[in-house]
Formats: structure tokens, C-alpha cells, sequence
């Protein structure tokens, strides 16, 4: 799978794409990145154990809260994107 | 008197008379303030079918209650007259210092009437009101018109002013003030321009009086608390500006490619937030009162297209970038610079020179008739283009008039990625069908910040609404555009709803003005605007048949990204939005809704 990253979360991961193991949902992979990329990014996307309601994550697109949230699950080409909450224009 | 001044200035441009009258007090507790009074005394004042350049049309500066006081981003002000890109209700706001000093000055406004007989401008020192020669100041840029009229007459005087665009009437000519803030869009620079009047400058002393002092501190400094801690308002406008927007579009396939053949433009990144920020960021910048902080001071150093300035925000990045097909990011910063120093929108004339590309692509115009080659992806072009349309030289004198002129004047209207005319900016609707309720109902044409559903359907800003469905967004709409009217009309910039709400914005409004009403009352006074700009429109000549979308989006569907094969729905959602509204079946508000929102005439 391809995680894309925005903002200040490429340099959190120090990079602005990575390529990853498949996980099964969308709150798997945000476990893993909070491990696999320290604590800032844990702190940013983790709230109580849980993916935060504070950043936006769209797969393929398509915000998660559109796919059934946290437990959305993942294929093993679907593409990633995080970013921040971002607004204005 | 608490929140206002009381005092408009009349200034006759014909007549070389100025007059200081009471402000009307029971329209500004009906209308609020800025956008909604300034449409009321045009309304009164102004036939709607009036042409816009005519001396009949009048230009209306207007302040907020807010504007000038401890209000969170309280430096806003409005400018309202019948816009010549539109012919619609004109009202665009703009941030800086301008508002504040006119308040400070005495002043809750200025109606300026007639047409003078050669250039001038207008100096306001705090009870010195005079009309002053503008012929030293004819032809010269905005940043060369403010650095001499703050020489000639206070180091610390604020200056609103046309560029030669505005003086040329180009159709979407801005009023620039403060260097780098913009009234920016519909043209209203342009009538401004049609008066011979270049420039307002003010100094003020004076301050602004709030009726419960300590219950307005203790508001405004809640507002500004939480503005602090949101992460939308705190963090991601202060650090990279409304451009961060770009990838977040484009990954969700509502950024519109070249003349909205696409949602999806694959070099999108280089030219968003975060590279402007690596490349060419100096500093971030706010406006008076400012507790966000969005603007981008930048430079370009070296290349072709050095200079520097402030922007580019994310329409004007979208306009010049993705939509003509351009990832270049300094060429897309210098045409938003002479953007900025000639006095034209970024939205429009990005989108306009992506019509003609199209056109060209299309062979419906050739390399002759544009003087250059003109293809997407042409970073030099939008360059030249754009300051040849300033001067309307070459070319630049067709792209002067705006798409829906241009592509029409060719014989294919439908080019014209327009709403009543004016250029829209940068979703693509058939990804965030909301948005295309927001601009077939926009009361100034195709525009987002009269109701900028976007945050909502794909930022997840305060609720997350689904993009590629209707169910919902005409309900939504409607508080939107009717919240945004109190933000625009009390005086306080519209950033602010992206970290706090209706409770915090009407209890400044409240404590400032000693009303004491509840915060529906407060959006009440949003629809009664709302209904007010929707009646002058009718009156000018505007149907059902106008709140609609370019053929493109009805009909051709998005052909990739997520919302792939999707067209606008609008029928539905324009049937529910007008029900919602109170309005018949044809968009009109009935006489029981204007009854009922106490809407005179």
C-alpha cells in the first residue's frame, strides 16, 4: 500500500510517501505508522487508542468517514493520504 | 454610541461635495453592518438595472460593528455597488488596516455618487475630508500609488486604490488596499475606475466604543482562545496559508485541471502550501486584529520571474496552476504579484486565460489573434497574459473581459467555466456536489465564500458531509450562506468560522452592540441579507434560469479520481434549497418570507 504524506506529517515520517505492508483496516495502518514513525506522528494521529478525529485520511480519495471510519477495511493497493485538519481558500 | 461611529460620509464626484450624515440606525440593527447595510443603501439608492459604469451606479465602502474594535480578525470592510462582471449585487470585503482607520477616522462609511471630471482621490484626516487631484497618480500601479500618497500626506495613513486595471475597466479589476489586500472580486475596481476615483486614503486617531466592555473582552478574548488552539486556524493557515488546500483537492479528485477537463492534475504538489513554503515563503503575515496569521509574505530570487510580494493564495495557485495545466510555481507566484500591482482578480484572469487555452486547443482561436502560442502548461504565458490584461494591450484586451465575454464574443459561451458570468474557482463540483449549490445560488455569481461547503464536505470542518451526494447539502447550504452573511456583515473575516461558531461569533456581535437577543436572532439577520441581495438580483433582471451551472458540469462527467463518472445533481438540490428558503418554485421569495424577515421594498 501507498501512504502518501501532507503538511507537517512529512517530516514526521521524513518523507512524503512510503510504501507499506498491507493492514487490514485503516486503524491498523495508523497504529502502525505511530510506531513505525515515533512520537509525533503517534501523538497527531492516535486520540485514546484510537485513529484521531483531528486529522483527515482518504483512501483512494475518498474521506474514511465515507468508508465506515477506523474499521474501514484496506486492499493492498488502495493508496493512503494524511493530512492534517486543514482549511481556508 | 457603541460598535458604530454614526457617521457615513456622501461624497458627490460630480458635484466635488461631501457631506456627513447620520448613519442610519434602524437599517444597521435590521442589516448588521458592512455587507448587509451597504446593500440596503443601494438598494434605496441605486436603480438595479442601472449599467454599472454609468454615474448613476454609486460605490459604497462600507465598515462592520466589529470592524476596528478587540474582535478576533476584526479588519474587515466591505465595498458594494452593482458589480460590471456580474450585473449583479457587487460586494466583495477585503482584510489590512483599512477598515479600521476609516473608523478611526469617524467614519462608518462612504458613499461615493457621480463621476468626477478627471482623477481623483479621496484623503480623510480624521475631521479633514477633502477630493484631491489623481492626475500624478493616473496610470501608476498599486504600489507605486500608495507609496506616494502615504508621502504626500501621513507616514501612517492607510490607502485603498485602484491599479491601472481598475482605471481601464477591466472587467474584473480589483480595489486593492493596504498593498496587498484585495476587494477582489465581480470588477468592482473597474467602477471605481469608471468614476476617475484612484484611491481613498485615511488617517485616524479615534477608537471604537463597545457597550459592555468587560463581557466583550471576555468574548473576544474566548474567540480568540479558541482560534488559537484549533488546529485549522492555530496551525495549518499560520504554517502554510490556504495553499495547503491544493493536495487535499487533488487527492480527492475535485481540483479542476484545465478548464475542468479533470479533478486531477498529477504535479499538483509542486505547486501547494507545502512547497510554497519550502521555496518561497519569507514570513506569514495577519491582517489587523489577526489571531490566524494566513497570509504569505514571499519572494522569488532568482529565475525569470523574480519578485516580491504576498501570495499566492490557493485560488490564485489553482487558477494559474492546475487549471491552466501549469506546475511552476514561481511563474504562478509573479502572475498573482501583477495581480496584486495591476489590480486584477487571480481567480478570474487565471481561468480566463484557461478558457482561451482551451479555445486555442480547440482551434477555435489561433497564435495570430492571441499574438503567442497558448498552450496548457505554458508558465510564461500566464505571465505576459496577465500583465498585457492590466493594460489591456494585445491580446490582453479581449482576456480583459472576463471568459463568459471572451469565449461568447468566439461563439462558444460553454467554454466559460462561469456563474452569472464570473469565473469559478477552485472545486470541481461534480467531486463536492455541495459546491454546486453554493454557486448556482451565489448571489454575486460563481464564487465559494458565500457558503463554503467545502469544509464540511471534504475537510470534515465542523461536520463531514459525503462529497459525491446531495442528501443533506441544501440544508447545510443555506446555514452556511446565512452565518457567512453575519461574519461579512459584522466586520470580521470569514477564517473565523473554520475554528469557532455561531455562539462566539454572536456573543462579540451582542456585547459590542449591548443587544441582547439570542444567537438565532443573529442568524435571522443573515437570511434577511441573504434575502435582500436575492431581491435586488431579481429586480436587475436575474431567473431561475440564471442559478445554474456551466453545461460541462451538469453533463460531462469527471473522468477519473474518486468521483469519477459523476456529474452536478443540481436539480434536486435547487428544488430543496428554494423550499428551505421559503422561496416559490422559481426562486422567488414569497411575500410571506419577506413579511416575516421585515424586508422592506
Amino acid at each position: 500500500m501507498k501512504v502518501n504524506f501532507y503538511a507537517y506529517f512529512r517530516e514526521y515520517a521524513n518523507a512524503k510517501e512510503l510504501t507499506v505492508d498491507h493492514c487490514a483496516t485503516v486503524e491498523d495502518l495508523i497504529l502502525f505508522l505511530g510506531q513505525r514513525c515515533g512520537r509525533r506522528m503517534q501523538k497527531e494521529l492516535l486520540k485514546e487508542g484510537t485513529v484521531s478525529d483531528q486529522v483527515i485520511i482518504l483512501v483512494n480519495g475518498r474521506h474514511i468517514a465515507h468508508l465506515g471510519g477506523p474499521q474501514a477495511r484496506l486492499q493492498p493497493d488502495d493508496e493512503i493520504s494524511i493530512f492534517p485538519l486543514v482549511a481556508g481558500g | 454610541m457603541f460598535g458604530w461611529k454614526g457617521t457615513l460620509l456622501r461624497v458627490n464626484l460630480t458635484e466635488k461635495t461631501i457631506q456627513k450624515e447620520p448613519l442610519n440606525m434602524k437599517d444597521a440593527e435590521l442589516y448588521l453592518g458592512a455587507r448587509g447595510l451597504g446593500t440596503k443603501y443601494v438598494i434605496d439608492e441605486v436603480d438595479p438595472k442601472v449599467e454599472p459604469f454609468s454615474p448613476e451606479n454609486k460605490v459604497i465602502f462600507m465598515t462592520g460593528p466589529l470592524t476596528g474594535t478587540f474582535a478576533a480578525c476584526s479588519g474587515r470592510y466591505v465595498v458594494v455597488t452593482k458589480a460590471p462582471l456580474t450585473g449583479t449585487i457587487g460586494a466583495s470585503n477585503s482584510g489590512g488596516h483599512f477598515g479600521p482607520e476609516l473608523k478611526f477616522a469617524g467614519y462608518d462609511g462612504i458613499i461615493f455618487e457621480g463621476k468626477a471630471d478627471g482623477p481623483v482621490y479621496l484623503y480623510i484626516n480624521d475631521d479633514q475630508v477633502e477630493i484631491r487631484s489623481a492626475a500624478h497618480l493616473w496610470g501608476k500601479d498599486v504600489h507605486e500609488t500608495t507609496d506616494l500618497l502615504v508621502t504626500e500626506t501621513e507616514e501612517d495613513a492607510r490607502v485603498a486604490c485602484i491599479g491601472p486595471a481598475g482605471e481601464r475597466l477591466v472587467k474584473f479589476a480589483t480595489i486593492m488596499n493596504d498593498k496587498h489586500r484585495a476587494a477582489g472580486r465581480s470588477g468592482l475596481g473597474a467602477v471605481m475606475g469608471s468614476k476617475n476615483l484612484k484611491a481613498v486614503v485615511v488617517r485616524g486617531t479615534g477608537a471604537v466604543a463597545v457597550a459592555q466592555p468587560d463581557a466583550f473582552l471576555a468574548a473576544s478574548m474566548d474567540a480568540r482562545t479558541k482560534l488559537k488552539a484549533h488546529p485549522v486556524t492555530g496551525v495549518g493557515l499560520p504554517t502554510y496559508g490556504t495553499e495547503v488546500l491544493v493536495n487535499v483537492l487533488n487527492q480527492s479528485g475535485a481540483l479542476p485541471t484545465k478548464n475542468f477537463a479533470s479533478g486531477k492534475f498529477d504535479r499538483a504538489d509542486e505547486t501547494g502550501g507545502e512547497t510554497l513554503r519550502e521555496k518561497y515563503l519569507v514570513r506569514n503575515k495577519g491582517c489587523f486584529g489577526c489571531s490566524i496569521g494566513c497570509a504569505r509574505v514571499t519572494r522569488i530570487s532568482d529565475g525569470p520571474y523574480q519578485g516580491f510580494g504576498e501570495g499566492p493564495e490557493y485560488e490564485a495557485g489553482w487558477s494559474y496552476g492546475a487549471n491552466c495545466g501549469i506546475h511552476d510555481l514561481a511563474a504562478i507566484t509573479k502572475a498573482n504579484f501583477i495581480c496584486n500591482e495591476l489590480g486584477l482578480d487571480p481567480i478570474t484572469m487565471g481561468a480566463t486565460i484557461a478558457c482561451a487555452m482551451e479555445m486555442i486547443k480547440k482551434g477555435i482561436l489561433s497564435r495570430e489573434q492571441v499574438g503567442r502560442d497558448l498552450v496548457f502548461g505554458d508558465a510564461d504565458a500566464i505571465v505576459e497574459l496577465t500583465r498585457q490584461t492590466g493594460l489591456r494591450v494585445g491580446f490582453g484586451d479581449q482576456l480583459a473581459e472576463g471568459s463568459y465575454r471572451l469565449a461568447e464574443s468566439y461563439g462558444c459561451p460553454e467554454l466559460s467555466m462561469t456563474v452569472k458570468k464570473q469565473e469559478l474557482p477552485a472545486y470541481d463540483p461534480r467531486g463536492v456536489q455541495g459546491m454546486g449549490l453554493e454557486y448556482a445560488t451565489s448571489n454575486r455569481g460563481g464564487c465559494h465564500v458565500r457558503g463554503y461547503l467545502t469544509a464540511p464536505e471534504i475537510l470534515g470542518v465542523p461536520e463531514k458531509l459525503d462529497p459525491l451526494t446531495t442528501e443533506g447539502k441544501a440544508f447545510w447550504l443555506k446555514i452556511f450562506q446565512d452565518l457567512t452573511a453575519v461574519i461579512d456583515s459584522a466586520g470580521i473575516c470569514l477564517f473565523t468560522s473554520l475554528g469557532i461558531g455561531l455562539p462566539e461569533i454572536a456573543a462579540q456581535i451582542r456585547t459590542a452592540l449591548g443587544w441582547d437577543c439570542s444567537d438565532e436572532a443573529i442568524l435571522e439577520l443573515g437570511e434577511r441579507i441573504w434575502n435582500l441581495e436575492k431581491l435586488f438580483n431579481l429586480k436587475a433582471g436575474f431567473s431561475k434560469a440564471d442559478d445554474t451551472l456551466p453545461k460541462r458540469l451538469l453533463e460531462e462527467p469527471l473522468p477519473d479520481g474518486p468521483a469519477k463518472g459523476k456529474v452536478v445533481e443540481l436539480e434536486p438540490m435547487l428544488e430543496e434549497y428554494y423550499a428551505l428558503r421559503g422561496w416559490n418554485a422559481d426562486g422567488i421569495p414569497t411575500a410571506e418570507k419577506t413579511k416575516a424577515l421585515t424586508i422592506e421594498g
